[in-house]
């Protein structure tokens, strides 16, 4: 499904990836563990479409295509989902606005019929309930006022809206509490599913506790430095990262 | 009172209006509160011409009074409150100029629920008079016509406890020069609500004075400017709290794309001795191209010594983070920017207390981004 190769990425003329090869088929659940500084948020802007991430070298394949030639909306249409690691707070446009407009505009470029308001409504509140994302929060300001908790539940929420094919979720642990991180854990293994693939990028091994992943890969400098099963974040939150990753210069 | 016009107006007023706008001439960039709207220079060798623009009534509810300024006797109420003295410019001028207008008043305790729709349109000098006699409430909706250069001087008078909201709807007017001097007077416990929105014209600009003149009298201004192409639009206010305990608030959200331009120049006297007056003041521009431009001037002016007041403006650009994480989620580019445009333009809107009017001031503005995108 995913199919990343030699990937070079430059921020700003400076590289940040520098050879990044990874693949992911559908049903599998990848981690992505690193040090602060290491490309992990780079890797899922660039996934998205940010501009300012210049793509040098290499090649993102996804379901066959050239994923770099797209606009960002033309990936999240084609089944592609960030979840933030920082959700923008957009003053002026209701959470439900927001989720009515996104979700149509997916369907729109997908040649699906919009679903009218009362559709949408519906489909919202069922898979609301469960991440315990109130009525009221769909209806205030779209991430406004939200907690840290608020706003991560939010986003995996339009994961299960939006239903994707592929699910990136940037740091989704950070800044939650135990709770927090258990609910949020539990909205993100309910969507796993055999025709979706997702890549879970964390600094700590805590999330993968809740969302265990088939494969970890270890990014530092800007490579895939060590590769392994779920036993690797146990030896990295052990042994931390200086003790596996000797970091290149 | 002798040598009445047809105006209703004592001449001695209209010779002393003409000798003020002679004295001044047709205001231009070097005039400290032209700057940013060179009157002179859009207007060329026309000049200000001495036309009468027209006024037409699209609704009138019942209760309202109303009086033909051309008409002969007018009555007391119009004598007492028409054509008061004015320092402003183009009020003089057309006080001076202007051979027609109108006046209209909502008696005394009389609430009006159906909107009173009030045009201007044509070329040329109009006056008019709104009087609101105690406890007295109106909504009023403007419209602005076509006409290559109007100038409308607009008088209000609020009386004790009166509630008046004024929406004031500027389409796209081309090549058109217009202006517009308001000035109101509040009394005891009255409020103004008003709401402008300005889609700009070769130069636009609207004067609004007003003066809280009783204690717990209100002004609530409010508005939006989405400007493209080579369209200009200017709100100048001037707040007066003349008496303590007065409050004012200012909401004003512009965006210029293209080569357009949009002014906002905001001051706030407190008077000496007005103390408790409590007036906030807000303006932020946002700016879609290299070439639009954003004039924020707030201002203060405080003589008294218990008061609360804060301004603030800011002119910036589209958030592009808040533009990518729309797109990130599917909303297309052009769509995403309308729908961040449009919530930055939303709270300023969202203070127009009339649904009617809100929700088609809302729909204007979708369709006027639907065209920008």
């Amino acid at each position: 499904m995913l199919d990343i190769k030699n990937l070079h990425v430059a921020v700003g003329g400076k590289e940040i990836l520098k050879g990044l090869t990874l693949s992911l088929q559908p049903g599998q659940v990848h981690a992505i563990m690193g040090p602060n500084g290491s490309g992990k948020s780079t890797l899922s802007y660039v996934l998205a479409g940010r501009a300012g991430y210049d793509i040098t070298e290499g090649s993102i394949t996804y379901n066959g295509e050239d994923l770099s030639a797209l606009k960002p909306e033309e990936r999240a249409a084609k089944g592609v989902f960030l979840a933030m690691q920082y959700p923008v707070e957009i003053p002026g446009v209701t959470t439900m606005t927001f989720l009515k407009t996104a979700l149509n505009a997916q369907r729109r470029a997908r040649g699906e019929p919009d679903l009218d308001a009362i559709g949408v409504l519906k489909l919202v509140r069922a898979k609301a309930k469960t991440l315990n994302v109130s009525e009221e929060m769909l209806k205030r300001p779209l991430n406004v006022g939200f907690s840290g908790g608020e706003k991560k539940r939010l986003e995996i929420l339009q994961m299960a809206v939006f239903e994707p094919k592929l699910a990136i979720l940037d740091e989704t642990d950070s800044g939650l509490d135990i709770d927090a991180l258990r609910l949020v854990a539990e909205g993100v293994n309910a969507l796993r599913d055999p025709s979706r693939a997702m890549l879970v990028i964390t600094h700590y091994q805590r999330l993968l506790d809740y969302i265990v992943p088939d494969r970890i890969h270890v990014l530092a400098g800007g490579r895939i430095v060590a590769e392994g099963g779920k036993e690797l974040a146990l030896e990295l939150e052990a042994k931390g990262y200086e003790h596996i990753v000797k970091v290149p210069a | 009172m002798t040598g009445i016009t047809a105006l209703g107006l004592p001449e001695a007023r209209r010779n002393e209006a003409a000798a003020l706008f002679r004295a001044r001439g047709v205001p231009h960039r070097r005039i400290e509160d032209w700057k940013y709207s060179d009157l002179k220079s859009a207007l060329g060798e026309g000049g200000i011409g001495a036309a009468v623009a027209q006024w037409q009534i699209l609704h009138q509810p019942d209760g309202v009074e109303l009086f033909d300024l051309t008409q002969s006797n007018p009555p007391e109420w119009v004598l007492a409150n028409f054509a008061r003295t004015t320092a402003n410019t183009m009020s003089a001028a057309s006080l001076a100029l202007s051979k027609g207008g109108v006046a209209l008043r909502v008696p005394k305790g009389v609430c009006i629920t159906n909107p009173l729709k009030l045009d201007f349109t044509a070329a040329g000098h109009v006056r008019a008079l709104l009087v609101l006699e105690d406890g007295a409430s109106l909504t009023l909706v403007e419209g602005v016509g076509p006409g290559h250069f109007r100038n409308v001087g607009f008088e209000f008078v609020l009386g004790e406890a009166s509630v008046l909201e004024h929406v004031r709807v500027s389409p796209d007017a081309g090549e058109a020069v217009l202006v517009e001097e308001m000035s109101v007077r509040i009394g005891a416990g009255g409020q103004y609500r008003a709401h402008f929105a300005a889609f700009g014209s070769k130069l636009s600009r609207m004067e609004v004075e007003i003066t809280l003149a009783g204690a717990g009298a209100q002004a609530h201004l409010s508005g939006v400017a989405l400007l493209d192409g080579k369209r200009h639009s200017d709100v100048t206010t001037h707040v007066i709290h003349a008496v303590g305990n007065t409050h004012s608030t200012q909401l004003f959200k512009h965006v210029a794309g293209g080569n357009s331009r949009a002014v906002y120049q905001g001051k706030v006297t407190v008077a000496q001795g007005a103390n408790g007056s409590d007036s906030n003041q807000s303006a932020k521009a946002l700016l879609l191209g290299e070439n639009a431009e954003a004039d924020l001037k707030p201002e203060l002016e405080i003589f008294a010594d218990d008061v609360k007041c804060a301004h603030g403006a800011a002119v910036g650009d589209l958030d592009a983070e808040s533009l990518f994480y729309l797109r990130a989620r599917g909303i297309p580019e052009a769509e995403a920017r309308g729908l961040l445009l449009h919530a930055f333009l939303e709270d300023a809107v969202a203070e127009i207390s009339n649904t009617d009017q809100r929700e088609l001031v809302r729909t204007e503005l979708l369709t006027a981004l639907k065209a920008m995108a």
